[in-house]
């Protein structure tokens, strides 16, 4: 019976990762004290804040079977504007905070709305947005970054709430708990995850696949524009090169957690906590002093890997379900 | 990756009906291929002019060469599209060729004749690696793709600690700088020279066919029996020896095998992979390929990428030019196809 | 930088213009960075004023949009169909952008590769910029002085990719194996130009290392803004630190005395110079073959642009500083390196 709880446990998309992160930590701490120092778990903190609030931008995507290869794009453009505003225009922070995430949700429904209306795959409309939006940002910057970041803002991205906690853990956990209850009790949510299963199935069943596509990437684009702006936060500096990097990073986290790149089923929890091992794993690659040249030969293994453990978790299950008919 | 499959009546091989002279010409007016020749000669038209030094000799060889490597980069990508997945490391694979060329090459001073070819079936040997994997573990291409191109390109980087080949033999540089005619550049021959063969290929031979079957309708190929696995692994083995191809080009153009030539991880090489094979008229779902299309597809962004320079418009913009240019083009060519559609035309 | 480009260029004019007499408005110079970077904005403002003061055709700075090496050749083979004869060229790859020189030389043009080098043989004239290595070997130096001749070392620099990342890795071990083991370089941390990973290894390796470290050397731009603003946000003024180029917040914290000194380059002298020369060579100076040319590991036919430590108290004087060595460079280069009639 143990045994049985043990392996149905790993049926939830969150623990195998998050049996990683624990022994990651555990392991390196061991073997470097300094790991779990305060000001270490900080950095860590601050890292994973922002890196989760960038995957949540590609989860709500793939929850819909789609992809968002503008999420970086969209990230950077607003938070270059959001500096740019308030440098050349002298707005104060918060307006200049809305109005920066109200850019993100108007590109992300621009993009969604392009797709569903046109039906043209996502691929190509956000590769089109990708760039269309990267170069607003350097016809705008000229590559100059603005440097006229409030200290509000840079102290939002760099001061501690309590002990070693960031500020930046607020949106994260905001990000997150929002995203949870979005997919699993809201009427939007439940459309998206129908939509990413079977879109004729949920065609027929009367959701309307226009809207629900459109908002998805409006949400999409609302956390694009939240992480650009936390990046700005913490960087001090609007960096027209912010999103330059998300991509890849944004894709394996989910895919680490569990999400099915086809869509229909994803997983917050999972997610986080493959935010969490990559940071760790850029971490420890600094901490042990790994030969740089190497360090994209182990991500590449590690998205392999996860693919590896989600394929064989699926055919487990699918085994299963043969046995149990 | 929420694709429909593709609409049968628009694969490029389904058996062409029997049917009036007049309807095959409209159809070909019609065509993806043919709208887009005419956007290309009517920009070309216009740019010649307009822009000064447009059409000087040497403006338009370095224009067709550049054409040249672009058709090869999006005939490797449209390869894999067949059947509706995609290769994220194309220039990664161009650039670890390209160096394990310039290794043969220099350091152990292989004549060109064994060294090409090894130097191709190496970039193969890379696709093939991708094929297999995709096919054993049932993932979809992106992620497997975007995973060994991190691989492909940190080993490489490990290996020659990003160290260029610049003492190649001469013949390598001075083919990229021959100007058959003073005017056409031979890379941008041998890509049309690849057109021409892959066309065949696709038309003609089963293995080709098969592709095309496999992309349009996995389900319909397998029951027909084609093997999907191994066709889909044929795609990527392909994809890697036309990327390869595409590095040795570029090798010639540089006249030296350098690790940066396509940007970090090969991303660069990503834009022209897409653009060319889209604006030709591939589908991303799969199951139809457009060999000309791509051809024209990347000669179209090249004219216009010179011609933006030349106009001066800035050169920030350039990037946002280019990705308007993306999309009003698949948003014409969607509106192309409803029009079609509601005429009863395809 | 933005003070610095009127004051520099008004001083120029008057000690120069009397040289710019023979200078012809055939030369069309255009200034090709490899893609957008906060260094090369002063070449903007060079490239005018050069323009200005030596009655040029042009004087244009041309970005390419992305830092792609087959952008950057596209650009450049555009700039010489519309007429532009000499480049001043940041090469996107040392080797790789030498095929695009030889077409600017086959079109009766010619190119300085400028603030990077191009590897020999090259098409270029000669090559013009910081001496990345001697740079960074000064840097240690300067770090080495400040933290009292012993301790460890962490090294924070750029792309990989790029040839001068193993210049500068080699040139900062070398300072360090100069002391006989006093000072040892405990880390060198690479492929870190763009901000985010910058800023996500800095931070690791501080958190967790901070202790074993004395001193940090940085030898890019971004690792240097990083590594500054975190040793200010630790507030840590044990751990020396010597920066690299003049970012407004790596000056701030010198200022601060959070990093101990910083070595800046000349970018704005390298247009206003090498724009200078183009115009000479074009009208009909040529260049000494035995002229005082320095090698570095990528070519035999090197000029150096200059590059200066400067502390916290030159930090409010160093445009002056780099006014001065432009101008020492600019006044000596036709007597040093050219042949004219």
């Amino acid at each position: 019976m143990a045994i049985g709880v043990f392996t149905r446990a790993f049926d939830n998309d969150w623990i195998g990762p998050g049996i990683v992160s624990l022994a990651a930590v555990v392991g390196i701490s061991i073997l470097q004290p300094s790991f779990l120092s305060p000001f270490n778990i900080f950095v860590l903190l601050s890292a994973i804040s922002v890196n989760v609030v960038i995957a949540l931008g590609q989860l709500v995507i793939i929850a819909i079977g789609q992809m968002n290869l503008a999420l970086g794009a969209i990230g950077g453009l607003v938070a270059i504007c959001f500096v740019g505003i308030i440098e050349l225009y002298g707005v104060p922070p918060v307006p200049a905070l809305l109005i920066g995430l109200a850019i993100g949700i108007l590109t992300g429904m621009v993009s969604g709305y392009t797709i569903a209306r046109t039906g043209i795959t996502a691929f190509i409309i956000t590769l089109a947005g990708l760039q269309i939006f990267k170069g607003i940002n350097l016809g705008i910057t000229e590559a100059q970054p603005f440097y006229a970041v409030p200290q509000s803002v840079k102290d939002f991205g760099n001061l501690s709430m309590i002990g070693p906690v960031p500020w930046l853990i607020v949106p994260m956990v905001l990000a997150s708990v929002g995203m949870w209850y979005l997919l699993n009790h809201l009427r939007i949510g439940r459309y998206i995850l129908a939509i990413g299963n079977n879109p004729h199935a949920a065609e027929l069943s009367g959701i309307n696949q226009r809207a629900t596509t459109t908002w998805a990437h409006a949400i999409s684009g609302l956390l694009a524009a939240v992480a650009g702006i936390m990046l700005v936060a913490k960087l001090q500096i609007g960096q027209p090169t912010i999103g330059d990097d998300w991509l890849i990073s944004s894709f394996a986290a989910p895919v680490i957690g569990g999400a099915v790149l086809s869509g229909g089923h994803v997983s917050v929890a999972g997610t986080f906590f493959g935010v969490v091992i990559i940071a760790i794993i850029t971490q420890a690659l600094v901490l042990f002093n790994i030969d740089p040249y190497i360090v994209q030969v182990v991500l590449g293994g590690l998205i392999l890997w996860a693919v590896g453990i989600n394929r064989w978790r699926e055919l487990r299950v699918a085994r299963l379900q043969e046995q149990g008919r | 990756m929420n694709q429909t499959v593709a609409n049968p009546s628009i694969a490029a091989d389904a058996p062409q009906s029997p049917q009036g002279r007049a309807s095959a010409l409209t159809r070909l007016l019609l065509s993806n291929e043919f709208g887009l020749a005419v956007l290309l000669l009517l920009t070309f038209l216009i740019f010649a002019n307009t822009l000064q030094g447009f059409s000087s000799t040497f403006s338009l060889f370095t224009i067709g060469r550049q054409i040249g490597i672009n058709t090869m980069i999006g005939l490797a990508m449209m390869a894999v599209i067949v059947t509706g997945g995609l290769d994220l490391s194309v220039g990664a694979i161009g650039a670890c060729t390209a160096m394990f060329f310039g290794y043969l090459a220099q350091a152990l001073g292989l004549p060109l004749v064994f060294a090409i070819p090894l130097a191709i079936v190496f970039g193969a040997g890379l696709g093939f690696i991708n094929g297999i994997t995709v096919v054993k573990s049932g993932v979809h291409s992106f992620i497997i793709t975007l995973a060994s191109m991190s691989i492909f390109f940190g080993l490489m980087i490990f290996l020659t600690k990003a160290q260029s080949f610049n003492q190649l033999p001469a013949e390598v540089p001075s083919f990229g700088k021959w100007k058959i005619g003073g005017l056409v550049s031979p890379l941008l021959v041998i890509s049309m020279l690849m057109c021409v063969v892959l066309s065949l290929f696709y038309r003609f031979t089963t293995l080709g066919r098969s592709m095309l079957a496999a992309g349009a309708n996995p389900k319909a190929a397998e029951l027909s029996g084609i093997r999907t696995g191994h066709v889909i692994t044929a795609c990527h083995v392909l994809t890697g020896g036309l990327a390869a191809l595409a590095g040795l080009m570029l090798t010639a153009r540089t006249g030296a095998a350098i690790p940066s030539m396509a940007g970090q991880l090969g991303q660069d090489w990503l834009l022209p992979a897409f653009l060319a094979p889209v604006l030709g008229g591939t589908l991303l779902a799969g199951g139809r390929v457009s060999v000309v299309g791509t051809f024209l597809g990347a000669a179209f962004v090249q004219t216009m990428t010179s011609g933006l320079l030349l106009m001066r418009i800035g050169e920030f913009w350039i990037l946002a030019c280019l990705g308007v240019m993306l999309l009003l083009a698949v948003l014409t060519d969607k509106a192309r196809q409803s029009l079609l559609r509601s005429k009863g035309m395809v | 930088m933005k003070t610095m480009k009127p004051i520099a260029a008004a001083m120029l004019l008057g000690t120069l213009a009397s040289g710019a007499a023979m200078a012809g408005a055939d030369t069309k110079v255009a200034l090709v960075p490899g893609g957008p970077h906060p260094y090369f904005a002063a070449w903007e403002q060079a490239g005018k004023d050069a323009m200005k003061d030596f009655n040029l055709g042009a004087g244009d700075y041309r970005v390419p949009a992305k830092w792609e090496l087959a952008l950057q050749s596209t650009m450049l083979e555009s700039l010489i169909t519309e007429g532009y004869n000499s480049f001043l060229i940041f090469p996107g790859d040392a080797v790789g952008t030498n095929s695009v020189a030889a077409e600017i030389k086959e079109a009766g043009g010619m190119s300085i590769a400028t603030a990077g080098c191009l590897k020999d043989p090259t098409p270029a004239m000669f090559c013009m910029g910081t001496d990345t290595g001697n740079s960074a070997y000064l840097g240690t130096k300067e770090l080495i002085r400040v933290m009292g001749g012993k301790g460890k070392i962490a090294h924070f620099t750029g792309f990989l990719v790029d040839p001068n990342t193993q210049l500068r890795i080699d040139a900062v071990q070398k300072a360090a194996d100069e002391t006989n083991g006093a000072v040892t370089v405990v880390q060198v941390i690479a492929d870190i130009d763009a901000p985010e990973p910058a800023n996500e290894k800095i931070n690791a390796y501080l958190a967790a290392n901070a202790a074993g470290v004395d001193g940090i050397v940085t030898t890019a731009w971004v690792p240097a803004v990083v590594a500054a603003q975190a040793l200010t946000k630790i507030g840590d003024k044990r751990i020396k630190m010597v920066g690299i180029d003049h970012d407004e917040v790596v000056l701030k914290a010198v200022k601060d005395g959070f990093v101990d000194g910083t070595m800046l380059q000349n970018p704005y002298g390298q247009g206003y110079i090498g724009s200078y020369v183009l115009d000479k060579l074009r009208s009909g100076c040529t260049l000494k073959e035995d002229a005082p040319w320095k090698s570095n590991a990528l070519t035999a036919k090197f000029v150096d642009s200059g590059t200066v430590f400067v502390d916290a108290k030159q930090i409010d004087t160093y445009v002056d500083a780099m006014r001065g060595i432009t101008k020492t460079v600019l006044a000596n280069f036709e007597g040093n390196y050219l042949n004219c009639k």
